[in-house]
């Protein structure tokens, strides 16, 4: 019936041309179909993706199977039966203004040099080159989900326990979330704040993460190369200033001065942190900014690489870049040389030949299983905590028995004149723990 | 290409009408096509069809991979069971690594079991020492130097839940301490295999008199004991006369001979010789094994009320106070006007109250100084209480506690019961009028200033 209008050899055209458009739209949508498969298109997804989507949707209970394991362990008791919030929390941010952490504060200086004058038996310098110092930790006041992280994170204290006692320093274990904005890594910056604020007798603020643990037991920080400083962090001056590389630096261990300048450092550092959009939008411009930084959510560290390296005549006076001993320690390149160091050796260096400080980045262990592999991680935890608590041990005349040994063995007998015995790296009574021997402080 | 035959072949009907079709030679001809080309023409499609699907599942094929959904059970179960694998590992006492574990095994039962070389000169050797190291003296700023002991075992706790509740009670002794100048040891290691479970302290304690002759008081602290009165100090200067302050009842030790009349989880042992004899004498009944069986059997007869069981520390000492009660009790203060030790069933539902009426400060009934999980055993896997009530109870003492120390900083928990915090005061600019008014060490220092050297 159509030709009766258009005529035959115009129909045969159309045919022809829709015979035609047929082809070209079904090859069309071969090329979509295959390219797809290929190089992905993006947030159409990929064939992956949608098979996973699939599969995941009708075989989901197989997914759980890894999680399964932990979750089976901790059925034993369900912790949200008795952590329960009987009280709301009151305080909202108006999310139209700027993140601050608390009201500016611009004459600290003063404050607390009058406090201090007013409070002489609160010393902010025990002895001369030995500043009063606070180490703050801390981990979160839930279980962690793995059933033995909580197991690494009491080493990890009992690991700083016994530095911090061989040395002097007071120790702040932090379970609590002071501000729910500056959740994750950043929940650091209000902590540091408010006890930098009521503390003014600590001269210095040592952060470090929970998992990071001391392995040089015998090594004291060199406090008086930092008198003119008021910042202390391990990493490199070229990385930073020169490559602006995102790892130049490591915020897991670090000193603040409890001083107005570590306050505007703060402020000046916090603004990237808020949860949800502004920390997304931060990260976006920090992995832009910074070398090597992969796509993820602003970070503490590269915030500050960022700051540092932007407005490096700000602040860099200030800052000490610390690399001639492990403030931080990578655990990748320590962990499998500690018997060479036993051999080699001896506590005290605090450097590459024994380092201060192993810090187990990536590793997770409170978490569901990081960026390394369980057995890595966990198994190499063990030997850098016999590592430093075999130093410990030695006071008392006892060791482990290999670096992944729980048991111990004797190293010294009893005898019946315990005083006589020296340990050998004299940690019982070392020089930096003598309290001064004259009154006038007291 | 089917497709396209499939057109042809409509074109060819729709053309079929008209006789002017000749466009296509082939598919002009007849009405119906001969059988023949019909059978070609319906494998030409087959064959066709055929091709295309393969060419579709060999794409499919290159991009998601369908050869996997074999494999990925395969893979999963394998994860499961390394994961399982080393779970179990870290969570079991045994060393794969341990040589010597077979051949300790053995114990002799006729041998004497001593802590070590015994020792006579204790206190002349302890003040030589400090004589001849002022730089380490026994008294700090008019207080006596203490030391905290406590500790855990080595290995995972069984229930996970365990460990979580020891890192708390940990941090909650750091706390304490921190405010109170204290040091703290926290022990992990079994320093004598005999003297395993809760003699452990007593090996330990020994090791660190000796080895401190510095520290005037050694106070040992179970792991499931937590401060819940930040401000009180232990009156030391009450001590002069005596060598052990421990929490009991004189009436329920030497009248009644109960198994409870002392509690061993929270006592102080001075730095003297006194102490090491005393030692000694209390660490007969503890070698694992046949003679520590037996020594419960002694003290099951012995003292009232007491279950069936191996000996433990505890009982051994309250049998060593009443067996031997001259030489001992003389130098023995038995200490309850405040909660050294505060049995923490008659306390936990009270907290509320207590944060009511009271303040801290008193450590005593009215706002307990220790309180004590006797019987909780979180970290084995089962005890002599039901775990919730165990839990929740030891929640609610720690963020009692907590609170007390988040009062400088501004903030409080919301509820007993909760792990999150909220604002108790705003922020200021001049933060140091609140540390004055509310940092613990201010009432504890000005308070033990006054009362002299």
């Amino acid at each position: 019936m159509l030709d009766r209008c258009l005529g035959a050899r115009r129909v045969r055209k159309i045919h022809r041309f829709f015979r035609h458009a047929k082809v070209t739209c079904l090859c069309l949508v071969m090329t979509v179909v295959v390219l797809r498969g290929t190089i992905g298109a993006g947030k159409f997804g990929t064939p992956e993706q949608d098979f996973n989507e699939i599969r995941g949707h009708f075989v989901h209970r197989k997914r759980a199977e890894p999680h399964r394991v932990l979750k089976e362990v901790q059925s034993t008791f369900d912790i949200s039966k008795i952590a329960v919030d009987e009280e709301p929390d009151d305080f909202k941010r108006d999310p139209n203004t700027p993140y601050t952490l608390g009201p500016g504060i611009s004459d600290w200086d003063e404050q607390r040099g009058k406090w201090l004058k007013e409070h002489p038996n609160f010393p902010n310098f025990l002895r001369p080159n030995k500043p009063r110092v606070l180490l703050v930790t801390g981990s979160s006041p839930k279980p962690c989900e793995n059933p033995v992280g909580d197991h690494y994170l009491l080493k990890s204290i009992k690991n700083k326990i016994d530095y911090c006692r061989l040395h002097g320093i007071e120790l702040f274990y932090n379970m609590a979330l002071l501000d729910a904005e500056m959740a994750g890594f950043w929940a650091k910056l209000p902590l540091i704040r408010k006890l930098l604020l009521s503390h003014p007798e600590v001269e210095f603020l040592w952060w470090m993460d929970s998992d990071a643990m001391f392995t040089d037991m015998a090594f004291e920080v060199p406090w008086e190369r930092y008198k003119d400083h008021n910042f202390v962090m391990h990493g490199w001056d070229e990385m930073i200033y020169e490559q602006k590389n995102w790892i130049g630096l490591n915020t897991g261990s670090f000193l603040l001065r409890n001083c107005q300048w570590s306050l505007d450092m703060l402020d000046t550092w916090a603004p990237m942190g808020p949860k949800g959009k502004t920390r997304i939008e931060a990260g976006k411009l920090l992995t832009k900014e910074l070398k090597d930084r992969p796509v993820f959510e602003a970070d503490d560290q590269s915030a500050m690489v960022y700051i540092l390296a932007s407005q490096k005549e700000k602040w860099a006076d200030k800052v000490y870049l610390e690399n001639s001993y492990y403030l931080h320690g990578y655990w990748g390149i320590l962990v499998d040389r500690y018997e060479e160091m036993i051999e080699n050796y001896m506590p005290g260096l605090g450097d590459h030949r024994w380092p201060l400080v192993t810090h187990f980045v990536g590793c997770k262990p409170c978490g569901k299983f990081g960026d390394y592999s369980v057995e890595r991680c966990f198994k190499q935890m063990d030997r850098a905590f016999n590592f430093g608590d075999n130093q410990i041990l030695q006071m008392y005349g006892f060791t482990h028995k290999t670096l992944s040994s729980r048991r111990v063995k004797r190293i010294r007998n009893e005898t019946s004149n315990p005083l006589e015995v020296k340990d050998e790296l004299g940690l019982i009574h070392p020089a930096f723990k003598a309290v001064k021997v004259s009154s006038s402080h007291s | 290409m089917g497709q396209e035959n499939f057109v042809t072949q409509k074109r060819t009907s729709s053309t079929l009408p008209t006789t002017t079709a000749t466009v296509n030679g082939r598919a002009s001809g007849g009405r119906s096509l001969p059988r023949g080309r019909q059978i070609q023409k319906t494998f030409n499609n087959i064959k066709i069809t055929i091709l295309c699907g393969f060419i579709t599942i060999l794409v499919l094929r290159g991009t998601i991979g369908v050869g996997n959904l074999g494999t990925s059970d395969a893979t999963d179960q394998s994860l499961v069971e390394e994961t399982n694998r080393i779970l179990r590992e870290i969570r079991s006492d045994s060393d794969p690594n341990d040589p010597d574990e077979a051949a300790e095994t053995e114990i002799n039962p006729n041998a004497t079991f001593t802590l070590g070389p015994k020792i006579t000169n204790w206190d002349q050797s302890r003040k030589n020492w400090l004589d001849s190291n002022p730089e380490f003296p026994s008294y700090v700023n008019g207080k006596a130097r203490i030391l905290l002991v406590t500790g855990s075992p080595p290995s995972p706790c069984d229930n996970p839940i365990g460990d979580h509740y020891l890192l708390k009670s940990i941090k909650n002794k750091i706390d304490y301490c921190r405010l109170h100048g204290i040091e703290i040891v926290y022990n992990m290691a079994h320093l004598d295999k005999e003297l395993a479970g809760y003699w452990a302290k007593l090996p330990l304690i020994r090791r660190l008199m000796l080895s401190h002759p510095e520290v005037e008081w050694i106070w040992w602290m179970d792991s499931d004991a937590l401060f819940t009165d930040m401000v009180f100090e232990i009156p030391a200067s009450k001590y002069e006369k005596y060598n052990l302050v421990i929490h009991g009842y004189p009436d329920l030790l030497f009248n009644q001979k109960s198994w409870i009349a002392v509690n061993t989880g929270s006592f102080l042992f001075r730095n003297c010789q006194w102490s090491l004899d005393l030692l000694d004498a209390w660490a007969p009944m503890g070698p694992k094994g046949p003679i520590r069986d037996e020594a419960g059997k002694i003290l099951t007869a012995n003292l009232k009320g007491r279950p069936a069981f191996e000996a433990d520390d505890q009982s051994a000492l309250i049998y060593l106070l009443i067996s031997e009660k001259d030489k001992w009790v003389e130098k023995v203060f038995l200490e309850n006007s405040y909660y050294l030790h505060g049995y923490w069933a008659g306390l936990v539902d009270r907290y509320e109250e207590m944060i009511e009426k009271y303040h801290p400060g008193l450590g005593d009934d009215r706002w307990p100084f220790v309180t004590h999980f006797v019987g909780c055993k979180p970290c084995g896997s089962y005890g002599d209480y039901p775990v919730e009530k165990c839990l929740r109870s030891m929640e609610r003492a720690f963020n009692f506690a907590d609170n007390q120390v988040l009062k400088l900083y501004g903030f409080r928990h919301r509820g007993l019961l909760s792990p999150n915090i909220k604002r108790s005061r705003n922020e200021t600019a001049t933060p140091l009028v609140y540390v004055n008014q509310f940092d613990i060490r201010r009432t504890v220092h000005e308070g033990s200033g006054s009362q002299g050297h």
